[in-house]
């Protein structure tokens, strides 16, 4: 009697208690009922799916480092659970942050005038990112939209991440081959501590030793100082700094600004030339 | 122990053969210097020393007992005490089925203004860092089919402060002397009058002297009694009196109260006569938010925070305490701390409000939130600083400690008032024992049975609450915060533990 009674107690309470599902709530599924997306383009996964991913885009961008979807993916399948939400918080944290969740501005060339920002005054932020831009020959349409992420709104902060990515090489002036990349990458991890941009830096292996050489001595030392000692970027509402004097904004981050890694290779290069030329003179 | 003249502290001889072995006679007040003598004087009248005099007057055994009672505010302004039926004091307490049977024995209860007190049914309590819930309802012990049993019943501390001085005059002044706007002030020991009188050696002699408009006229009155019982509060003059040390520490925390008026439920409370109490630790802000039902769709809120931020509530508008409150049981641990710290000028007063409406869009909502709470009576928002302490006895030859002079604990469970009400019970109890069995009612070994009755169980709570308020101070998602979460869901899963729990609480 008791047991047939507690059990109608319980399906009449399940009766009365709100049915305010929100969407957000994922429920353990399988790949057959996949339940429907939190946002326009969301992939839901399940944990061993996204396992899979993490491990195979990790291994696919180590032996590839330009496929930047893999790269996109591994960042995105390893940021939850607890990562992702840090930065959100670390963004909750900060008015500037808060504004940025709120407005949720992309960036895009569409969003940024490119002309625009040619005919900003010299160094200031704009006109150092689209100097960037063109010495890189790199354009910001180029970002994958986030897919694997289940909360919207993390989605949209790793978004953001990925969109400031080139400002943050504006910056600090670093390029875009893995030399420069992986100084950055090691930059963000200690500011950001997604892991993906920790996971990139086993990329060291693939380069060359004096490259190594170069990366220990110089850009590693410089991209721990400037990691720890710097506020986080995330919170940087770049649409509205464009103006401002890059040093300045460098100043008040409290990053420093590396040693310009195409003025080394360009210099490295002359250096060879010239000892090459030599050569060919004393053996000629 | 304060000083004693060694000759009370030799075995027990009655008054009465060492005054017919030395004088023959007694004579009784004869000399003016001489006070008068009652068998039990209070001091404090607060719900626990009027509960005191209450009971002892309620019971046949004690009834025709000499008792005087002393209370520095005005006890008539106290009975008179009304609000208009919609409003709400902001100083309520939550009486445990315990204490409502207390209330009952003594016939107390039927004064309290029924209208003005609320029972719930069901409580939620959840911890805002990891989201772990407890639920606290009698279902496990009950059928369906039977009402649901009350988990507690609020009720604001005049109403009851008023049945109790109802009840008092309803048995009568015969015996009972109530000097109210009046302080004590001095306490000491009484001396020995023979051969015209007793020997009051050890018997504590109160002057007692009237406050406000009488001061001058009147003057000072002397008592001794038989019994002191001091229910003065945290400050206590009679624990001083009696020289017994507590133990403990202020929290460094101050509890936020206000009356708030609430929202229509979105479901319909199943069945209707249902009630929820509602509290969510905020490990962030320094402690719990608690909104606790009263009639009408009322509620009265106690958020324990830090000092700081009482301050910063106070000085809210009140739509941005509203938006604060109705957040502090919605949003995030990132959110609030935020939000405790924006700048609030009246100019911008909805920047709080678009903050919840906004970021309660992005966090997902647990299904046991209150309703959203929509006016504050005006004057009710105020706060009181938190302690813990603990008398290191109750007890002193003559002198009893009941309530705030014993013990204060920290609000989380709402035991305070309880503990306090238990301990008269116990001292009401214990003086009518003695009563019928021809004891000395202030005799230390009269009052060992209330000492050994109550210091543990209050201990025992105290401890509980502090220990709860620990666990709940660790910010962040550390070891602790997975721990206690753990800890709450086993509890919520197993009935009998968790029945356990709430039989201790309620003092069965």
């Amino acid at each position: 009697m008791s047991v047939l009674g507690r059990r109608g107690a319980i399906e009449l309470r399940a009766l009365t208690a709100s049915s305010n599902l929100s969407a957000s709530t994922l429920r353990p599924f399988s790949v057959l009922n996949r339940p429907p997306p939190n946002y326009p383009g969301h992939v839901p996964l399940t944990t061993i799916e996204r396992g899979a991913l993490a491990l195979g885009s990790a291994i696919g961008s180590l032996i590839n480092p330009r496929r930047a979807d893999l790269i996109a993916a591994l960042g995105e399948a390893t940021a939850t659970p607890f990562f992702i939400y840090r930065l959100r918080d670390a963004m909750l944290s900060d008015p500037t942050g808060r504004r940025i969740l709120r407005d949720r501005p992309r960036i895009t060339s569409e969003t940024l005038n490119m002309t625009h920002l040619r005919t900003l005054p010299e160094n200031s932020v704009g006109r150092t990112y689209a100097k960037w831009l063109d010495r890189e020959g790199v354009s910001p349409d180029t970002r994958d939209n986030v897919q694997y992420i289940d909360n919207e709104e993390c989605a949209y902060v790793m978004q953001r991440y990925r969109e400031c990515h080139d400002f943050y090489h504006a910056v600090t002036g670093l390029p875009i081959f893995v030399e420069g990349e992986l100084a950055l990458k090691a930059l963000e991890f200690l500011n950001t501590l997604l892991p993906m941009t920790g996971l990139s830096l086993f990329a060291f292996v693939r380069m060359k030793p004096a490259e190594k050489e170069r990366f220990l001595t110089l850009h590693l030392p410089w991209a721990i100082r400037s990691g720890l000692g710097s506020k986080e970027l995330i919170n940087v509402y770049w649409e509205e700094v464009l103006e401002k004097d890059v040093d300045e904004l460098r100043a008040e981050l409290n990053i420093e600004r590396p040693p310009d890694l195409r003025e080394i290779r360009k210099m490295i290069r002359q250096q060879q030339k010239r000892e090459k030329e030599r050569q060919q003179q004393a053996s000629n | 122990m304060r000083p004693i003249s060694r000759a009370v502290l030799r075995p027990y001889v009655c008054p009465t053969c060492r005054h017919g072995i030395s004088a023959g006679r007694r004579r009784f007040g004869s000399k003016s210097d001489s006070p008068d003598l009652y068998d039990v004087v209070c001091v404090g009248g607060g719900p626990a020393g009027l509960g005191l005099l209450a009971a002892l007057r309620a019971s046949p055994i004690t009834s025709k007992l000499k008792v005087a009672l002393i209370e520095s505010q005005d006890l008539r302004k106290a009975k008179a005490w009304d609000l208009e039926p919609n409003q709400f004091s902001n100083r309520v307490s939550s009486l445990t089925p315990s204490t409502v049977s207390f209330l009952r024995s003594i016939g107390a209860y039927d004064h309290l203004d029924v209208n003005r007190v609320q029972d719930y049914q069901d409580m939620q309590v959840w911890d805002g860092q990891t989201g772990s819930r407890i639920s606290f309802d009698w279902s496990m012990e009950t059928s369906p089919f039977e009402d649901m049993r009350t988990v507690a019943t609020m009720t604001e501390n005049a109403n009851l402060v008023r049945a109790l001085l109802r009840r008092i005059a309803d048995l009568g002044d015969e015996n009972l002397s109530l000097f109210s706007n009046a302080t004590v002030a001095s306490i000491e020991n009484g001396s020995d009058l023979k051969p015209e009188g007793p020997d009051l050696s050890a018997w504590p002699v109160l002057t007692v002297k009237p406050t406000g408009p009488a001061a001058e006229t009147e003057t000072p009155k002397r008592i001794a009694a038989r019994l002191l019982v001091g229910a003065d509060g945290i400050n206590s003059p009679v624990r001083s009196f009696a020289d017994i040390p507590t133990q403990g520490w202020d929290y460094g925390r101050h509890g936020v109260v206000a009356t708030l008026a609430l929202d229509e439920p979105a479901t319909p409370p199943f069945p209707a006569s249902k009630r929820t109490a509602y509290q969510r630790f905020l490990p962030a802000l320094g402690g719990p938010i608690a909104l606790l039902p009263l009639p009408d769709n009322h509620a009265t809120l106690v958020w324990s925070t830090t000092p700081e931020n009482a301050a910063y509530l106070k000085s809210l508008p009140t739509p941005a305490f509203l938006a604060m409150v109705n957040a502090a049981f919605r949003l995030d641990m990132t959110d609030l701390t935020y939000m405790m710290g924006m700048q609030s000028s009246s100019s911008d007063s909805t920047s709080h409000q678009d903050e919840l409406t906004w970021r309660a869009q992005h966090t997902p909502l647990p299904s046991q939130i209150p309703p959203a709470a929509t006016a504050v009576q005006a004057g009710t928002v105020a706060s009181f600083p938190l302690r813990f302490r603990h008398a290191a006895q109750y007890i002193s030859p003559r002198i009893a400690l009941v309530g705030d002079a014993a013990h204060v604990i920290h609000p989380l469970a709402g035991q305070g008032l309880n503990l306090g009400l238990a301990d008269v019970a116990s001292l009401s109890k214990t003086i009518q024992y003695a009563v019928s069995h021809g004891m000395d009612i202030g005799d230390l070994l009269t009052l060992e049975r209330y000492s050994s009755e109550r210091y543990l169980p209050n201990a025992k709570i105290g401890g509980a609450c502090d220990l709860l308020h620990k666990m709940y101070n660790v910010p962040g998602e550390g070891p602790v915060a997975l721990a206690r979460s753990l800890g709450l869901g086993v509890v919520d899963r197993l009935p009998f533990v968790k029945s356990f729990l709430m039989k201790n609480a309620e003092g069965y």
